[in-house]
């Protein structure tokens, strides 16, 4: 059967309450995000044996590899392409991956050519210091250009 | 003649002449392949709607081998008193590459028109006595004899017409 | 009779019209009132509906073509992003593919199992309260779009404790689940679980007594038991008709036929019809994890196995049970660790053809109602071939631009291209 104003107790009571919005600041203070949230990947220098099953299985290939052998080898990252997923963490042999820290994705809209925006998540061995500095160089430049391709398209 | 072929014939509670069908293949405990040729198939889809009562299609695939098309249909056999239900797969084999026709089974399930286009959309095949045969996906500016899906075009391709027809859009403005 | 006319048209400019209609509304991709982008053309007579056509096609990005170029363990992070709501069911029926194929189907241990229906069901669960409060929106009815988005809340606050994120939780990988729930976690979910249910009661007192909503939806746009039968809807479109068929009781999967629940249809097959199914099922939905949580706590087992890369030469097919209806896939391997070819159907371009049909000879006003009345999704009606343009992928068209062109193809009445 038909009834009307079914809902005016509810109504009249969220009236009395008041607008929500005067408590949510609070409430988020209350309630932090969950320790095992996904987010961006971090990895644990000294439980990594450059095996590069971490480049294999991400499926937005942000992640690139250059390595001479376990000891020696570099893993970059490029932070606005990675969606999150914890694939790496999965396949990891050595459990050197965490993906609970920072959850900050980008600076820029359209940035491939900040400094920000390319990690060099380790750096072992020989490969410490000038070279992970001049990957990183070549990396921004090639962001760059395509940068101004799509600049270009967009006449 | 094969295990399966009677199984099936049991569920079914009807008889398929032998000519008609090349194989059938038990995938699991109530789950069957049939697999014809493109000249039979039609005479074997009446069979199964009119006489087993099948109407139910969920959707249809094309694929690619190396020197033929394969076609599949889904279709579902339902019981309504037990409220069960057989998936049967009928695959039509042996499409010609080089001229790919076969023919439509507009008459016995309606959901086969827009099913079919979508094949035709994006393998080339051609479906006869098919009502109303055109693009239904890609859109209105994509070249006509570019069909997506088949394996000698790559991703690269694919990308590349698409910006183009997306730079011709933008400067028709 | 007449010859038959598709429902699908391919010009969008309406100059396909039939006999008897004197003019033609668009709803256009672009447009305040839709979600998702479909061009819709409406041919009238006065004020009544003589035809509905759709023409799709907004949506493509080229996934089934991408899943070729992609190892099988990439792909399972691709396959959830077919669509953003109905997620986790394109990944389990993806997951229970390579499973098969490479034959470990049957050392997948319960509790992997058990975890998998949690978060199905609170997928449902989601979907469904999303949806009857758009519906109710659509009818005129805000107040109900507050409060049940507010009690949405709830069930993704859960799933992200459990699982890492409030919408796509990826939980499911070929071998069994990622994560685990800890016995700590159960007592606050069972209180969080009640709490809801008492809520989503109180809905369906006012969606089945409250005389505004059901002047709206009651005896508008009635598919009969035929005309399903012809057209074959799937999911609770269908079981609005007196259709009894879920694949969850037709062909179980998981361990569906281990758990005790209901099936539930109606037989009046207006609106409102669909609309109690849904919000049944959502009560249906709670019960069952609550008997997931029950039978967590005695049954012990392995998280994950190892599943090679390669998967062996084979093909299979699978369904499972979308909120918005019967979700099926169709994969074919080859022996390396690419795909051959794998294909996606999801649920509603088969539910398209239906509502389309319900709508003729009913008032135009009536339209919106009967539109949002089969759950479109329409991410997951065009995944096929290329990327496009229109999704937002800013490398190619700045949203100003795009909503510019799609006035100046409304005004003067030509293709949007």
């Amino acid at each position: 059967m038909k009834k009307v104003l079914v809902m005016g107790g509810e109504a009249l009571k969220n009236q009395a309450k008041g607008p929500v919005t005067k408590h949510v600041l609070k409430r988020i203070a209350e309630n932090p995000p969950p320790e095992d949230i996904r987010t961006l990947p971090t990895i644990i220098e000294d439980r990594c044996i450059m095996c590069g099953m971490c480049v294999d299985v991400c499926p937005t290939h942000c992640l690139g590899i250059e390595k001479n052998d376990k000891d020696n080898g570099m893993i970059w990252m490029l932070r606005p392409q990675c969606m999150w997923c914890g694939n790496c963490q999965t396949y990891c042999p050595k459990d050197a991956i965490h993906i609970d820290v920072d959850p900050t994705l980008s600076y820029s809209l359209f940035s491939f050519n900040v400094r920000q925006d390319y990690e060099m998540l380790t750096a072992k061995g020989s490969f410490k210091g000038d070279t992970a500095d001049k990957k990183l160089q070549e990396l921004i430049e090639e962001g760059g250009k395509k940068l101004k391709e799509i600049e270009e398209f967009r006449g | 003649m094969s295990a399966e072929l009677k199984e099936l014939e049991s569920i079914l509670n009807v008889t398929l002449p032998e000519k008609l069908v090349e194989e059938v293949v038990k995938v699991e405990e109530g789950h069957f392949d049939v697999l014809t040729s493109a000249k039979n198939a039609y005479d074997l889809m009446k069979i199964l709607h009119e006489e087993a009562g099948i109407y139910h299609l969920s959707t249809i695939t094309g694929y690619e081998k190396e020197d033929e098309f394969n076609i599949c249909y889904h279709i579902q056999h339902r019981i309504e008193e037990e409220v069960r239900e057989v998936p049967i797969n009928f695959i039509v084999t042996k499409v010609d590459k080089k001229n790919p026709k076969t023919p439509s089974m507009f008459d016995f399930f309606e959901a086969a028109e827009y099913y079919e286009r979508e094949v035709y959309d994006f393998y080339g095949i051609y479906f006869e006595n098919h009502p109303f045969l055109q693009r239904l996906i890609l859109p209105e500016r994509w070249p006509d004899d570019v069909k997506p899906m088949k394996k000698e075009y790559s991703w690269e391709q694919m990308r590349e017409i698409t910006m183009k027809i997306a730079k011709e859009g933008m400067e028709e403005k | 009779m007449t010859e038959y006319r598709s429902r699908f048209r391919t010009l969008t400019d309406g100059s396909d019209a039939p006999e008897g209609a004197d003019h033609h509304v668009f709803i256009g991709p672009q447009h305040p009132w839709a979600e998702e982008p479909a061009h819709f053309i409406i041919h009238l007579k006065g004020e009544r509906v003589v035809e509905a056509n759709i023409r799709i096609g907004f949506n493509l990005r080229g996934i089934e073509k991408a899943m070729e170029n992609r190892t099988w363990r990439q792909n399972v992070m691709l396959v959830p992003r077919a669509c953003g709501i109905c997620s986790a069911v394109h990944q389990n029926v993806y997951v229970r593919v390579v499973d098969k194929l490479a034959g470990v189907e049957d050392q997948i241990s319960e509790r992997a199992r058990l975890i998998r229906m949690f978060s199905l069901e609170a997928e449902r669960i989601h979907s469904h309260i999303l949806w009857y409060g758009i519906l109710a929106h659509d009818a005129g009815f805000d107040t109900m779009l507050h409060i049940t988005w507010r009690d949405r809340e709830i069930i993704m606050d859960i799933m992200e404790e459990v699982s890492g994120n409030r919408v796509n939780y990826s939980i499911n990988l070929p071998g069994g689940v990622r994560r685990d729930i800890r016995p700590e976690q159960v007592p606050s979910i069972r209180e969080r679980l009640a709490k809801l249910r008492k809520q989503v009661e109180y809905h369906k007192k006012v969606f089945t007594e409250e005389a505004s909503i059901r002047n709206r939806l009651q005896d508008v746009g009635i598919l009969t038991k035929e005309d399903a039968k012809k057209t074959t809807p799937n999911g609770p479109t269908a079981r609005g008709s007196g259709l009894p068929f879920d694949v969850r009781k037709t062909y179980p999967y998981e361990m569906y036929d281990k758990i005790d629940w209901d099936l539930v249809y109606y037989t009046e097959g207006d609106v409102l019809a669909t609309t109690l199914v849904r919000v049944d099922e959502t009560l249906a939905s709670i019960a069952i994890m609550e008997r997931c949580l029950d039978q967590l706590e005695s049954t012990q087992g392995e998280l994950l196995i190892r599943v090679r890369p390669r998967v062996p030469e084979g093909k299979y097919m699978t369904r499972a049970e979308a909120p918005r209806g019967e979700d099926i896939h169709y994969g074919i391997a080859n022996g390396t660790d690419k795909p051959e070819r794998y294909k996606i159907r999801a649920p509603s371009l088969g539910n398209i053809d239906a509502t389309l049909r319900r709508m003729d000879s009913e008032y135009i006003a009536d339209m919106p109602v009967i539109l949002r009345s089969y759950d479109p999704c329409f991410s997951c009606t065009n995944r096929v071939m290329l990327i496009n343009e229109n999704t937002g992928e800013k490398l190619i068209l700045n949203q100003d631009e795009f909503a510019q062109k799609a006035i100046k193809a409304k005004k003067y009445n030509r293709p949007f291209f």
